[in-house]
């Protein structure tokens, strides 16, 4: 990404995003409330300058509806900050005000039930652009989340945000609808591998945030944006076989990277008797694991005809894809070595 | 609306704000202009605060130093809006 990035003459690319990660860091090590809030606005506006440097109509919109919802959540934020001050409740999590707070937090992640601007504009944006905002962009407000949460509201929000993710994304033709549906579903294994520990959610996150690299990674290098680009052009036995494992892992199969955070918030979850709530994320996991397997089942098992006008050109760079697969096969033991 | 408290009138105008931002409107500047009122409320609800607890008002001042860099980042976005497609009618949207 930094290779494109450098390649382009787009220094001013690599200046926001500088700010981008140092707004992060502002947002989560902030001593106070307001510090947060700041954190958060500078997210915003430097991460406006990244989506909207393409001049079609297209970015414009896109820029659009983002600035609109991620400011009224900030504004609502701090309005909520500014009660909690003035009535004294910095330790009392059962309000409405915690709730209100969470609620902002949550439509500034696009998590449902505040969700319905994120497959909109994850369709009008590049994959790179994609990729920051379905991983940066949900550290802050997270982390933010887990400093001051209604753990009722909470699991409300995260049985939504399941039920929305897998049901929303089994009419979609367009592959970024797709991972942005498959993005709010696990923002609701998110949400309460944070409510659990931080350091859960960091390992969910960083295995999340791998996955959802490799993949965009593979669709940006052959441009594909829409289901019927997987199965029309004729790829490589190496590709579709990188395809097949990159999404088996991000729905969870076991023997693949994915399934390791998805485990051990299962054994959580059964240890600490929260049966329904198992019930929900097993479910919602098996209609999303349904929709991966519908794309890579005609894309992986039928052999169609190789277009002359569609000339990929991934024989050079295979070992890129090869690392990628090794890491998503074995990641299973070496992340024991890492975290344990 | 009978005012007990001051804490009502900020109440009222953040939600007062807050309804025409949500409301359905022909332009676009009028939902940046309900932004701008929000943050007006917020601004004058922080001044009472910190006049209350006989602060100094620099946190007040960092706050609008990002107001209203959010709302030039908005205007921005505006002019370029008008510049693709002509009018900032929320009509035009066509292609989300």
């Amino acid at each position: 990404m930094f290779f494109f990035i450098l390649t382009n003459n787009n220094s001013n690319k690599m200046f926001f995003l500088f700010i981008l990660f140092f707004s992060t860091l502002i947002s989560i090590s902030s001593n106070s409330w307001f510090g947060c809030w700041i954190g958060l606005e500078i997210n915003l506006l430097s991460f406006i300058p990244l989506i909207s440097n393409s001049k079609n109509l297209l970015s414009v919109e896109t820029s659009l509806k983002y600035f609109l919802t991620q400011s009224l959540a900030s504004i609502n934020f701090l309005f909520m900050i500014l009660i909690k001050f003035s009535l004294l409740k910095n330790f009392d999590m059962n309000n409405i005000i915690s709730i209100m707070m969470n609620s902002s937090l949550l439509m500034k992640m696009g998590s449902a039930p505040f969700h319905f601007w994120f497959p909109n504009i994850v369709e009008g944006l590049s994959w790179m652009n994609n990729f920051m905002l379905m991983t940066w962009q949900k550290i802050s407000p997270m982390i933010l989340l887990s400093y001051y949460f209604n753990k009722n509201f909470l699991i409300f929000m995260i049985i939504m945000n399941l039920i929305i993710g897998s049901l929303g994304g089994l009419n979609q033709t367009s592959l970024r609808k797709l991972l942005a549906f498959s993005s709010i579903n696990n923002l609701g294994w998110m949400i309460f591998s944070i409510m659990i520990s931080e350091n859960l959610w960091l390992f969910y996150f960083l295995i999340y945030s791998m996955m959802i690299f490799m993949m965009i990674s593979l669709f940006f290098l052959m441009n594909m944006y829409f289901m019927n680009q997987l199965f029309i052009n004729n790829m490589n036995f190496f590709i579709k076989l990188n395809l097949l494992i990159n999404f088996l892992s991000l729905g969870g199969l076991p023997p693949f990277m994915g399934f390791m955070p998805k485990w051990i918030i299962i054994n959580f979850l059964l240890i600490n008797k929260f049966y329904f709530l198992t019930f929900i994320f097993m479910m919602t996991s098996l209609i999303i694991i349904y929709y991966y397997i519908r794309i890579i089942y005609s894309s992986f098992m039928f052999n169609y005809f190789k277009m002359k006008w569609v000339n990929l050109l991934m024989k050079n760079n295979m070992s890129l894809i090869n690392l990628s697969s090794f890491i998503s096969i074995s990641s299973m033991i070496l992340s024991t070595f890492i975290f344990m | 609306m009978l005012i007990y408290d001051i804490r009502f009138l900020f109440i009222y105008m953040f939600f007062v704000g807050n309804l025409i931002f949500v409301s359905k409107n022909k332009h676009l500047l009028v939902v940046l202009l309900s932004l701008e009122f929000i943050v007006l409320s917020i601004f004058f609800f922080f001044l009472v605060l910190l006049m209350f607890i006989d602060y100094d008002m620099y946190m007040l001042m960092v706050f609008l130093v990002f107001s209203v860099c959010e709302g030039s980042l908005g205007l921005s976005i505006l002019v370029s809006m008008i510049r693709s497609h002509g009018n900032d009618y929320f009509q035009s949207f066509s292609m989300l």
